[in-house]
């Protein structure tokens, strides 16, 4: 009866759990559209050289394949964020485009904590920029968070340029930046050290990416940071980190903030401003997001963007246990 | 509360004995019991009992907040967590070692490895463009050259003790290891104010260990 099972990563969801997810939807549906956010359904089949000629988080080894009659190689739906944007730089000739989604998408290699089909529901802000815009949509990811019903959780907001910044000069090999990234990301303090040495990186710059790993806690890590480094870069990260958080307390929604400057998103898909949804429960994010300017262009219209997507199943299983109480 | 995952045997005495000097409540874990979950009296510390490989799964999965277990055990399950701290206790190297004359082998042609690290090994191997079989094994790892199995044996090594008693000999140190105190990505943020504190605290005992 081997036919009757399901391949490994995946599973059928049953009435009682698809009600709670239709109503999280629903919330959600509210949300979004109240927002301002308009709804996209993207092929759910893509050219694998799409993926393979652009810049993005989504690696060759997560996705599924398959041969086209003609011979070509398409994959199952990877990532959503890039179908938007592919989507608002090829086929809404506008210069400003809020789109929204509720999707499935694929990751091949999957395991351990992740599934292998991902229920998403995410919006895209193409066309804005600067601090307000950031701000924004951290807030929105708060108000979507609260509105789904979680009460102990956080944003975690974090930036890529500070540590590009921090690069410059340093003498790091794009390989050896990458490779420390990986150990920063796993505040691996020791391994962190180790390939500093090993590629031979100035004093200065040794201290500062040295420290990324403990850079996290409230917005004090921020004028912490300040202190260790001149670069122009990691210094305007900074400051416009700092300028989110003022408008985000104006907001009302800085209680649901923290920062983590050692949280270091993929260098060539992030341009900006990156954030994390945490909530008490569950041992991974709910939700995921940042700025990616230089994706549009790449599609052929230069668009800067935002987003984030939280993943449904992740925010019931929060909703369910601690995440959800007051 | 904090959910705090180890491994037994040795390293969990060796924890025992720091969290102690923290100022835990963790005689607990001094004391003679089959129970797999234990509390401290002042329930802010649960304990769980596991196999080393098992921790960091405990731990990326969030059940456990925190976890004390091996650099090679992190090593080898390539899970996705936060490693905060070196306790530099139980410290030994993983090595490649075998026959002195193995050493020829190992620069050109196709090699058979044996070790319990198999992830850990593949890509050390493959990071050098080497031609290596890994051949998985789960104990008695010096036996593999001894026997024929394997040209060479990727392991830890202590003392050295049991390469010596079998004429066998490092060939080549490749990975410092000792504790780690690992931390679940989510706890670390939502639980600050319960896991910074107990970090900053053994930070002072670090290496104290056995």
């Amino acid at each position: 009866m081997a036919y009757v099972k399901l391949p490994e990563g995946v599973r059928d969801i049953l009435p009682d759990e698809c009600e709670k997810l239709d109503a999280l939807e629903e919330v959600l549906r509210r949300k979004f559209t109240e927002a301002g956010f308009r709804f996209v359904r993207s092929a759910g089949l893509e050219y694998y050289d799409t993926y393979a000629c652009i810049e993005s988080t989504v690696e060759q080894t997560k996705m599924f394949k398959m041969t086209d009659k003609d011979g070509r190689l398409i994959v199952l739906r990877p990532d959503m964020s890039l179908a938007c944007a592919r989507i608002a730089a090829t086929k809404l000739h506008e210069e400003r485009a809020k789109l929204c989604y509720f999707t499935q998408v694929y990751d091949f290699s999957a395991s351990g904590n992740s599934d292998r089909e991902v229920m998403q529901a995410g919006v895209e802000v193409f066309g804005e920029d600067g601090a307000l815009a950031d701000a924004e949509a951290v807030a929105f990811a708060i108000e979507c968070l609260r509105a789904a019903g979680l009460r102990r959780f956080i944003v975690d907001i974090g930036h890529v340029g500070f540590y590009k910044g921090l690069l410059e000069g340093s003498g790091l090999s794009e390989g050896g930046a990458e490779e420390i990234r990986g150990y920063i990301n796993a505040k691996d303090a020791v391994n962190v050290e180790f390939a500093l040495k090993k590629y031979g990186v100035s004093d200065k710059a040794q201290a500062a990416i040295l420290a990324l790993p403990s850079l996290f806690g409230g917005v004090e890590v921020l004028s912490e940071a300040e202190k260790l480094t001149d670069n122009a870069l990691a210094r305007a990260s900074l400051s416009h980190l700092q300028k989110v958080y003022a408008l985000l307390k104006e907001k009302g929604v800085s209680e649901y903030v923290s920062f983590d400057l050692g949280t270091v998103k993929s260098l060539s898909y992030y341009s900006g401003m990156v954030f994390t949804g945490l909530a008490e429960g569950v041992g991974s994010a709910v939700l995921s997001g940042g700025r990616y300017d230089g994706l549009c262009a790449q599609f052929g219209k230069d668009l800067p963007a935002v987003g984030f997507a939280m993943g449904l199943v992740r925010v019931l299983r929060a909703l369910e246990s601690k995440g959800g109480q007051a | 509360m904090l959910n705090v995952a180890l491994a037994k045997g040795r390293l969990a005495e060796s924890c025992a004995d720091i969290f102690i000097k923290c100022g835990i409540r963790a005689e607990v874990l001094k004391e003679e019991t089959r129970k797999l979950v234990l509390e401290t009296p002042d329930k802010l510390f649960r304990f769980f009992f596991v196999k080393p490989a098992d921790v960091p799964t405990y731990v990326e999965y969030g059940i456990a907040d925190i976890g004390i277990v091996g650099k090679d055990t992190l090593l080898e399950a390539g899970a996705d967590l936060y490693e905060m701290l070196d306790l530099r206790f139980e410290k030994c190297k993983l090595c490649v070692a075998g026959f002195p004359d193995a050493g020829e082998k190992l620069r050109g042609g196709h090699i058979r490895v044996a070790t319990k690290y198999a992830n850990t090994a593949k890509k050390l191997f493959s990071s050098r463009g080497e031609d290596a079989e890994i051949i998985k094994l789960n104990g008695s790892i010096e036996l593999a050259p001894l026997t024929g199995l394997a040209d060479v044996i990727f392991d830890i090594v202590q003392s050295g003790g049991t390469l010596r008693a079998n004429g066998l000999v490092v060939l080549e140190e490749v990975f410092d290891i000792s504790a780690r105190l690992v931390a679940n990505k989510v706890s670390l943020k939502t639980k600050a104010s319960e896991i910074l504190p107990l970090i900053a605290e053994m930070k002072k005992y670090v290496g104290e260990g056995r």
